[in-house]
């Protein structure tokens, strides 16, 4: 009989790296949802740079491959615990889902810190991240400033079941209820992805042609949208509003094309998450909640975020 | 008619049919349906799909599966939109990608060839994943945007009011149509999928023929990507998350069996276009998320039904 010797070669070919490590420093594991879009590599980046400072803390990031995948985010979650990390900060992909890994990791003596999704997990440490309501309200605000007191707009949220994104959708309905003449017409998913965000928009311009503003939970399908409104040659003529203001919106705000966004603070999550991982770690306490703040993008100020 | 031809129209109309009653129902409810702008946008919603399927078709003919096309569509996208970026002539960097395309789809059926893979399934599942990842490598996990006209007004115009996407997926289905069906590469693949064993031993190259339908596949992907990227005017690595799935439905809709050895490209883009109905079909209609869901898991599973009904009735 042949021994098996590939997992033989595997095995010796994932230790190798590791080979000169210096001695043990104390892990911290950020997970976020997804390493897909500029919203997490800014994100990692404030981590890495706050990491950084605290020379004997590890920061390990990973990610699983697309948003949608939490049984992967679950995987890693509990490769990070089982690994013993002095504390985890994570995005949940699923609220629910990720939960007994949390209970897991916190009846390990390992504190969780949550950044950019909330999760109804009583025993986590602190969320810190943007009030996604809020965020969705400003955007409302910033329609009805667009198109007037009166006229139809749409909806384009993300998946569904998406925690973030659907409060987006929810402080924006609410917002808008506040101005009874302006009337959301329709409420269709894009997946956060931005081939679908094109595809719904052109048929909601074909089943209420005579929208005024579409808001988009975020700029993947914000700019999807806008693709299909350039192709109709509505440029102008439709308010497009998206969340995130990741820098190519910006470009496209100021370009004309998009009419806003709402900017989160990524690279602010990165770094308070690491800042509190450090500090739960050595004992400290931290806020429950620490909102790291929205701002609501247009023409106005968009250069800034366009850099 | 006998009844077993009977059957055998019924079972090459039952594609047609089922778009035909879709039509009728999304007619019936929706104003904004049964209108030229509305058709039109459906067949340029549909033309990425159909393009992938055409090359699934080719594939799933010889009873295999090729789960990376997805991916091979996001490179590609990648890839086109660096080259355009980086000032390169617009026939040059399609043909780059073209090039990329059918060298990943060879390098597929290499896997399954000559490693000697147990199943396509395997070889393409792992290409799936490492083309995804080079695709966020290469564009540093964020979209690429901003393609010269030059580029786009070809793929993503209209000529006498047809898009050209739709004139794109037009020529595609031509070729590999008649690839499939008047040439002996055709007859092969055919000849392959339905019973490899008995192709080989009638002196059939059975790997050379393979390697040639793993390439067609990844051409058709990489195809696809040009009609994609000129339509979001960009390049971005998430482009195509899935769309194997899409594709692979839209064949099996389009009265392919997943046996191999049977298989029309009418019946591929019928297929493309009855999925492409039926998601304009539920935006306009306004159904929920969860119900969008739901339909389309119910339509993939009931033409996979039909396809295993056929199959035991040719026993």
């Amino acid at each position: 009989m042949k021994p098996p010797l590939t997992p033989i070669v595997l095995s010796l070919a994932l230790a190798f790296p590791g080979c000169n490590r210096p001695p043990e420093k104390k892990g911290i594991a950020l997970v976020t949802k997804a390493m897909d879009s500029e919203f997490w590599l800014v994100l990692a980046d404030g981590a890495r740079a706050a990491a950084a400072e605290h020379p004997d803390y590890e920061l390990v990031i990973s990610a699983p491959d697309r948003e949608i995948n939490v049984d992967q985010q679950v995987s890693i979650l509990e490769n990070q615990v089982r690994r013993g990390v002095k504390a985890l900060i994570v995005d949940p992909a699923g609220t629910a889902q990720v939960n007994s890994t949390l209970e897991q990791a916190v009846a390990r003596g390992i504190p969780v810190v949550l950044i950019d999704t909330d999760a109804p997990f009583e025993k986590k440490s602190t969320y810190i991240g943007t009030d996604n309501a809020k965020g969705g309200s400003l955007a409302a605000i910033g329609m009805v400033a667009a198109v007037g007191a009166t006229g139809d707009v749409v909806l384009i949220s993300g998946v569904p079941g998406n925690e973030s994104q659907d409060a987006r959708a929810r402080g924006f309905l609410d917002e808008i209820a506040k101005t009874p003449r302006i009337k959301v017409v329709a409420q269709q998913p894009g997946n956060s992805e931005r081939q679908l965000g094109l595809t719904v928009m052109e048929n909601l311009l074909t089943a209420h042609p005579n929208i005024k503003g579409v808001f988009a939970t975020n700029d993947q399908m914000a700019l999807g949208a806008m693709e299909a409104v350039e192709a109709r040659k509505l440029r102008g003529k439709i308010a497009i509003i998206g969340f995130d203001a990741t820098k190519e919106a910006a470009s496209a705000i100021v370009e004309g094309k998009l009419t806003g966004s709402v900017a989160q603070s990524p690279r602010e999550m990165g770094r308070q998450g690491v800042l509190a991982a450090i500090a739960l770690a050595e004992g400290r306490t931290v806020p429950r909640l620490i909102d790291t703040g929205t701002e609501y993008v247009d023409a106005k100020n968009a250069a800034k975020y366009a850099k | 008619m006998s009844r077993a031809g009977a059957r055998i129209l019924l079972g090459r109309l039952a594609p047609l049919l089922g778009l035909v009653i879709l039509c009728v129902v999304l007619a019936l409810t929706s104003p904004h349906f049964l209108t030229a702008d509305n058709l039109i946008n459906v067949l340029r919603q549909s033309s990425v799909n159909a393009l992938l399927a055409l090359g699934q078709l080719v594939v799933i003919i010889t009873a295999g599966i090729d789960l990376s096309i997805g991916s091979i569509l996001g490179v590609s996208s990648v890839v086109l939109a660096m080259l355009l970026r980086a000032g390169a002539p617009p026939l040059l960097a399609v043909l780059g990608t073209l090039v990329l395309g059918g060298l990943i789809g060879l390098l597929n059926g290499l896997l399954l060839t000559r490693l000697k893979l147990p199943h396509p399934f395997i070889s393409t599942l792992g290409t799936m994943n490492v083309a995804r990842g080079a695709a966020m490598i290469l564009a540093g996990g964020v979209p690429i945007s901003g393609l010269p006209e030059g580029f786009r007004s070809p793929f993503n115009g209209d000529l006498f009011g047809v898009p050209a996407a739709v004139i794109v997926v037009g020529f595609a289905g031509v070729i590999v149509h008649l690839l499939l069906e008047r040439t002996v590469y055709g007859r092969d693949l055919f000849a392959i999928g339905g019973n490899r064993e008995a192709a080989r031993l009638a002196g059939v190259p059975v790997s050379s023929r393979l390697e040639l339908a793993y390439t067609v596949c990844g051409l058709m992907a990489a195809v696809a990507s040009l009609v994609l990227a000129a339509r979001m005017n960009s390049g971005f690595p998430l482009a195509g998350t899935g769309a194997e799935l899409d594709a692979i439905a839209a064949v099996i809709i389009g009265g392919a069996s997943f046996f191999g050895g049977v298989g029309t490209v009418s019946g591929t883009l019928i297929g493309a276009l009855f999925i492409g109905l039926l998601r304009n079909g539920l935006n306009l209609l306004d159904v929920s998320a969860y119900w969008q869901m739901i339909v389309i898991g119910m339509v993939i599973v009931a033409a996979v039904v039909v396809d295993v009904l056929r199959a035991r009735q040719g026993d």
